[in-house]
């Protein structure tokens, strides 16, 4: 397989579980998320139950516990795009992984030369 | 197990990010003297692939879900753990920036987990397995389990450091869930190794079991 395809079905393959991601993704809450909501009491370590309105106060009080406020609003939060729903999320998987692409690659690219 | 800027002070965060540059810049040194051009269509891919497969949460038992970070596959594909930490660094920075994905001032500390801690346990573990039992896929697939469960538990102790997770609680939880992610970890990194190798052997690093021709 010359370097051209290489990248070419690399890029395929990429985009093809770029673009089903949103449908098959899980909104479980993540190993660390679902920790802090255990400890913090919105759910049972071992439960599968997430209280809402306990989740919101975790978030809080774990803001007074750190002291870190900061927060900044991302284009694309939980890669999403605003009214957009599926069709958005796909949008926003494929953009991001063809700019990590086309970073990695100009990058490699600008690194190698200068090497 | 992206962390989000909350659960850590700023202060810790700086201290994470100074230790982060440290890793960047030995990983930004080990692109100028390795990079290859014939393998910078694997390094984009692979980066790529690694960010579009971070975004597939896999559920697990305890409504709960995790996600492969590659960081374990980049560093044995490309043949240093500091091909993970560049790589990995590329991802959090866009998954940060774009998607809110992991603070900013906690991404420090989710490179020095992922990156660092990953490809580091990633490589080593694979290298050392693949010396003891002279097998590729099983060598991948605990090296990739160990990295993941590694740097849950890495993770667990900078929210103890925080104040955000009591010690002896954050470690049971985060290994409990991140011993069952790592299985997708280890399986991805084996089955992506396998793959990888089919297509292209020439350009896959020297590493024990994996010749480059």
């Amino acid at each position: 397989m010359n370097q051209k395809i290489f990248l070419l079905a690399g890029l395929a393959v990429v985009l093809v579980i770029a673009a089903a991601a949103p449908f098959i993704a899980s909104s479980n809450p993540d190993g660390l998320e679902s920790a802090f909501f255990g400890i913090f009491g919105a759910k049972e370590i071992q439960g599968s139950k997430l209280s809402e309105e306990h989740a919101k106060a975790a978030e809080d009080k774990v803001v007074t516990i750190t002291g870190n406020e900061f927060s900044f609003d991302s284009p694309f939060p939980d890669y999403s795009i605003e009214g957009l729903s599926k069709f958005g999320e796909v949008t926003a998987i494929i953009i991001g992984t063809i700019l990590v692409l086309g970073i990695a690659f100009g990058l490699s690219k600008m690194i190698f030369r200068a090497g | 197990m992206h962390i989000p800027d909350a659960f850590i002070p700023l202060p810790q965060g700086a201290v994470y990010w100074v230790i982060a540059l440290v890793f960047i810049a030995l990983s930004l040194r080990w692109a100028r003297k390795e990079m290859r051009e014939d393998r910078i269509p694997l390094v984009a891919v692979l980066a790529a692939g690694i960010f579009a497969i971070q975004a597939i949460n896999v559920p697990i038992p305890w409504g709960t879900s995790g996600h492969m970070m590659g960081a374990a596959l980049a560093a044995i594909v490309l043949g240093s753990p500091f091909a993970a930490v560049f790589v990995l660094t590329l991802v959090l920075i866009v998954q940060g920036v774009l998607f809110g994905d992991g603070g900013l001032t906690t991404m420090g500390a989710n490179i020095i987990n992922m990156g660092v801690i990953g490809g580091f346990i990633g490589f080593y573990s694979y290298r050392g397995l693949f010396r003891l039992f002279r097998t590729i896929y099983p060598a991948a697939f605990i090296a990739g389990w160990l990295s993941l469960f590694i740097a849950a538990l890495a993770c667990a102790v900078e929210m103890a450091v925080a104040g955000t997770f009591p010690l002896e609680l954050g470690l049971l939880s985060m290994g409990l869930y991140h011993a069952v992610i790592g299985v997708i970890e280890g399986g991805i990194t084996a089955v992506a190794i396998y793959l990888i190798h089919t297509a292209r052997p020439d350009i896959m690093a020297e590493t024990p079991g994996v010749p480059s021709t």
